[in-house]
């Protein structure tokens, strides 16, 4: 057991926070945001035209450093390192709003399925972010039980003719690609006739239409967790793609879906999502006051604050022993569900404790006179339970935990009347 | 970083996991909780022969020096066996001797520790149960080359067992040079020590402790006089710790007894394992229990690094306390009726984990220390960096 990091991982972190400290200014942000708001408004895809030239500049460097997809394997344009430092590299950039974690990425799917050809062509550029994954599970009817999917992909020669929508596509607005699980054998049990397709989002039959959440107007400020204003639906109608496009093999997408599924649930991107409020209310109770009362001097506050922090630890502890897992070359058994359930649970249970700590103040909104913090109590209220429905809800990943963990049986259906 | 268990780390637990389901059956459970000494001598000595009771003691005094996470995992396993042992008690007492005491002392205690030969134990509590250097009142007064004991403790473990006793006495009013305690290894059989047994959840032989002008000579005295405090706190830190994984190895074995259960008691015509109310509160009874595991397990792995883990240890034993509790009052659930009912098994679980839960720390004493490191120190906080935070210049 080693909870410490090497001197090289230590080492790493200062560089970052070095690097941090001279190139992430409120001018590198400033334009992410603005180029956010473009693209929510009306962008398509996230091609390098919409980057800024100082977000561009700063992913140079970046790449410079060698710090982009740090434990992909070099011949794919990784850095061929280790996976606990990769994850610091995600957290520290995370930190200060800058997002170039793969989790969610496709990436893991790709390196566990794709071929050669694959993995040489999409490898170099997810990593670089150059190009960026719708994912097209959700569909109206399909949601939790993620294999009711119905849409349709018709094979036709050596292509495939798609018809069919996707729901919540989060990203749909500024990805490059979508990556859709779609049903190719209508006729096979629900699990095997389904087959997963990566193809750009500008071939012709797909549309995209915008779904507004309730983090739209105003925008919730950096390091909100789920602060996105925009999700989408996706629409494809007769959707001509060649079969070089398929992701594994045909009708075979289902266990590739759930390979990546399972290192995309965990890592820096949730884990940070569901402590940051932690850090936050510490360090806001340490110095501030409402007009002479103070909420950290209050015995029932400090013991709450205090039972939230120790949550926060075993996220963090969770998480490493995700990351001790893989680095170990192990898949999991039920730990990154756990994972899944602990930390997004977390998040919500600190979020709501924090509002009866605060008040009236938790409820004001980003650009609102006397917001604490930007407004990142009241906007965390809205997005921090979103953290436990996406990526499988936190009532399947309990399925998981006993099903996968427990060897718990499986229910008998009903018998029909 | 790697917070898994090493290969060596799992050896330990399967020969201690082995040796225990071989040695302690619930039968001698069950019989010591009538037994006023609390242990069967041969098991501790063939546990002394297991190399526990040396386990983190000098080589020099017959010990093996390892790392203290190597005993949590033992401790784990006397949890998890709920093995009638005072092994708590001699190992926290031992280490406290071994950290502080003259090199005498610990020539004349260490070895017979070592081998099983004595049992020692430690009495910090009294009236006021906190553990604060402020609620120790016992008085030793120094009389020449001795001292003289008089006040009484609480809730000490196995005391009618042992042959020593490590006492926390006042010898001062505290002042800006200490915390006016000193630590004192009294012979349990010393004239003047009286004792009353304690009536205990647990059924485990607890004292409270009487000191009526017991004197101790001067050579007893372990650590600095009046400077005994630091000695004391690193002490009960680790007698916390070494309780939470105790626990967590109890509990985990309770949450597998109720898991088996379900997967084979029907009810509706299947097991009740099948359903989702079951199967979610078996899922959250286990994710409990890994995070306890791995905020114990973290706690032992800065100490053996010589860093500061007194959040670290609150951390765990606040969580442990709650989320033990919680994990056995499930298993009571799920198992119904049987679950407590004398003749069957699950009940000695249950009682021991949530009596643990009560000792050596509230989940409000633990939180508030951990607030105090929050909130009242400068220095803003960082999830994954120390608390207090190590303020630069």
């Amino acid at each position: 057991m080693d909870f410490g990091f090497s001197t090289e991982q230590q080492k790493l972190r200062q560089d970052l926070l070095a690097f941090i400290k001279d190139h992430v200014t409120e001018y590198v942000i400033a334009e992410m945001d603005a180029a956010e708001d473009e693209m929510e408004s009306s962008g398509q895809s996230r091609a390098l035209g919409h980057r800024g030239p100082l977000v561009s500049a700063l992913y140079e460097k970046i790449a410079e450093r060698g710090w982009f997809g740090y434990s992909y394997p070099k011949e794919y344009g990784g850095g061929g390192g280790d996976r606990v430092s990769q994850n610091i590299i995600e957290e520290e950039l995370l930190r200060v709003g800058i997002n170039i974690g793969l989790a969610g990425s496709g990436a893991p799917a790709i390196m566990a399925a794709g071929t050669e050809e694959q993995k040489h062509y999409y490898l170099p550029k997810l990593i670089k972010m150059e190009y960026y994954f719708a994912l097209g599970f959700t569909e109206p009817h399909a949601g939790a039980d993620l294999a009711a999917l119905r849409c349709r992909a018709v094979r036709q020669g050596d292509h495939f003719i798609i018809n069919g929508q996707k729901m919540y596509t989060t990203s749909a607005h500024y990805a490059t690609h979508i990556y859709l699980m779609a049903r190719t054998d209508p006729e096979a049990s629900r699990h095997d006739g389904i087959s997963i397709f990566i193809f750009p989002m500008d071939t012709p039959g797909l549309t995209v239409r915008p779904l507004w959440t309730i983090q739209n107007n105003p925008r919730a400020p950096r390091g909100t967790c789920y602060g996105d204003a925009r999700s989408n639906e996706v629409f494809f109608e007769d959707v001509k793609i060649h079969e070089s496009c398929l992701l594994g093999k045909e009708n075979q997408g289902w266990r590739v879906g759930s390979m990546g599924l399972n290192l995309d649930r965990v890592g820096a991107s949730r884990y940070l999502r569901s402590v940051r409020r932690d850090e936050d209310i510490v360090n806001w109770l340490k110095s501030n006051d409402f007009g002479g009362y103070s909420p950290g001097d209050n015995a029932a506050i400090r013991d709450k604050v205090a039972e939230m922090w120790i949550e926060a630890q075993v996220c963090r502890l969770m998480t490493l022993r995700s990351m001790s897992i893989v680095e170990r070359g192990g898949q999991f058994s039920y730990e990154g569900s756990a994972e899944k359930v602990w930390s997004p649970e977390h998040g919500v249970r600190t979020t709501e404790a924090i509002t009866q700590m605060l008040g009236p103040y938790a409820s004001l909104l980003n650009g609102s006179p006397f917001a604490v913090e930007k407004g990142v109590f009241a906007h965390n209220t809205m997005g921090a339970f979103q953290s436990g429905i996406n990526h499988g809800s936190v009532q399947i990943m309990r399925d998981q935990v006993a099903k996968r963990g427990l060897e718990m049986p499986s229910q008998r259906r009903a018998k029909k009347a | 970083m790697d917070v898994l268990l090493t290969d060596e780390e799992k050896m330990v637990v399967a020969s201690a996991r082995e040796f225990l389901e071989g040695e302690c059956s619930t039968t001698l459970v069950r019989q010591m909780e009538k037994d006023a000494r609390g242990y069967p001598a041969d098991l501790l000595k063939k546990a002394a022969d297991m190399g526990w009771t040396g386990m983190c003691l000098p080589e020099a005094f017959g010990g093996q020096a390892l790392p203290l996470i190597y005993l949590g995992l033992v401790m784990q396993e006397v949890g998890r066996a709920l093995a009638p042992l005072p092994l708590h008690c001699t190992a926290v007492a031992s280490m406290a001797i071994a950290s502080a005491a003259s090199n005498a002392l610990k020539q004349q205690i260490l070895p017979a520790v070592c081998g099983g030969d004595v049992v020692l134990t430690w009495a910090f509590s009294e009236k006021d149960p906190r553990l604060l250097p402020e609620t120790v009142q016992l008085t030793a007064q120094q009389q020449g080359d001795h001292f003289v004991l008089n006040g009484s403790k609480m809730f000490v473990d196995f005391f009618v067992a042992s042959d020593h006793c490590l006492v926390a006495a006042r010898t001062s009013q505290p002042n800006s040079l200490s915390d006016g305690i000193s630590l004192f290894l009294v012979d349990s059989k010393a004239s003047g020590i009286s004792h009353v047994a304690l009536k205990t959840l647990a059924k485990d032989q607890q004292c409270e402790v009487i000191f009526k002008d017991v004197k101790v000579s001067q050579s007893q005295l372990v650590g600095e006089l009046h400077q005994g405090w630091p000695v004391m706190a690193k002490t009960l830190d680790l007698a916390t710790v070494l309780l939470c994984t105790q626990m967590l190895g109890a509990t985990r074995m309770d949450a597998e007894m109720a898991i088996d259960h379900a997967k084979f008691r029907e009810a509706f015509g299947q097991p009740i394992g099948a359903f989702q109310s079951i199967q979610h509160t078996c899922a959250d009874m286990i994710i409990s229990i890994d995070g306890g595991e791995l905020l114990a397990y973290e706690a032992l792995w800065k100490m053996d690094n010589g860093m500061p883990a007194a959040v670290e240890v609150s951390q765990a034993k606040a969580f442990c306390n709650e989320k033990c509790i919680a994990v056995v009052r499930n298993s009571q659930s799920i198992l119904g009726g049987i679950g407590f009912m004398m003749e069957f098994d699950l009940h000695l679980w249950y009682r021991r984990v949530t009596a643990w839960a009560m000792r050596l720390g509230t989940s409000f004493e633990h939180r508030e220390r951990i607030a105090h490191a929050l909130l009242d120190l400068p220095g803003k906080v960082v999830l994954g960096q120390p608390v207090p935070v190590v303020v630069t210049t």
